[in-house]
């Protein structure tokens, strides 16, 4: 069991590990011709585009809901309640980045890119999982 | 009886968003050359289809929102764990919502030049699971604490 102060601390720390992925790349993949495909928080960035790239931009900003549940987690160091909707909206949020993930992967193989996961991507899962141990913690103390 | 109301609440917010996951999340119509007719390119939260062929490696949304409706359905027993399922229930919506809005505005930019009468937008699904998400809050709202 431990005391309210480890939990608050564990759910800063999540929000802080979550705030740094949010300028941190998430994952990339790398194509022939020095073409690569790099997505973060904000938006997607393509290196060394070639001419005949496909118009349009698939660049969501998967930031925007990542900051509502980090909000949530910040709140929660005075509203216990806030603090595990944060910590469980994350984590869903992390299943939907998860799914995307292991689909670009998978394009990514089918098409001989190298893909790889970025610390970005790293940073979100741990600060998740630290955040949601605190609020778990910080429901414990609070019955 | 807020606690039978209660329960109805959260089976019925998990079976929606277990259902959402079959129907279309985005959809695009469109012909590939003039004169054809339109070909459908669909999402849904097992699969991504174009037409008759399936993407193999097409993102499983479905696997968080299941996962989360079993949290929710979690609720009837332990009322924690349902508030927490309806926030994680919140949370993939939200990131699916922002895919799907920027998916669904690349697949016009990048189509209108083959096809300017082309269709694309949100499909019933998204909408089901949002309706899951209020349907899953208001089921811990109404659920009697133990």
């Amino acid at each position: 069991m431990i005391g309210r102060p480890t939990a608050i601390a564990l759910i800063a720390a999540g929000v802080v590990l979550t705030a740094t992925a949010m300028v941190l790349p998430w994952y990339s993949t790398a194509y022939a011709g020095g073409v690569e495909v790099v997505v973060r928080a904000w938006g997607t960035e393509i290196l060394n585009k070639p001419g005949d790239w496909p118009a349009g931009e698939l660049s969501p900003w998967y930031g925007v809901p990542v900051v509502v549940t980090a909000a949530l987690l910040v709140a929660g160091v005075w509203i216990s309640r806030a603090a595990l909707a944060g910590a469980a909206g994350q984590l869903g949020a992390v299943g939907v980045i998860a799914a995307l993930v292991m689909s670009e992967r998978g394009h990514a193989v089918e098409q001989q890119g190298d893909f790889a996961v970025g610390f970005g991507l790293v940073f979100l899962a741990a600060g998740t999982l630290v955040a949601l141990a605190g609020a778990v913690a910080v429901q414990r103390e609070a019955t | 009886m807020r606690k039978v109301v209660g329960v109805v609440l959260f089976g019925l917010a998990a079976a929606a968003a277990v259902a959402a996951t079959f129907l279309p999340f985005s959809e695009l119509l469109i012909s590939l050359a003039p004169g054809q007719p339109q070909t459908t390119y669909v999402t849904t939260g097992w699969s991504t289809r174009f037409g008759g062929t399936r993407d193999e490696h097409g993102p499983l949304f479905a696997i968080p929102i299941v996962v989360a409706a079993a949290a929710v359905l979690a609720g009837v027993r332990w009322r924690k764990a349902a508030f927490a399922g309806a926030a994680a229930l919140a949370g993939v919506t939200g990131m699916l919502f922002v895919y799907l809005l920027n998916a669904i505005s690349f697949h016009k930019e990048g189509n209108i030049a083959i096809d300017p009468a082309l269709e694309a937008g949100f499909g019933n699904g998204i909408w089901v699971l949002i309706s899951a998400v209020v349907l899953a809050f208001g089921a811990v709202v109404v659920h009697p604490d133990d």
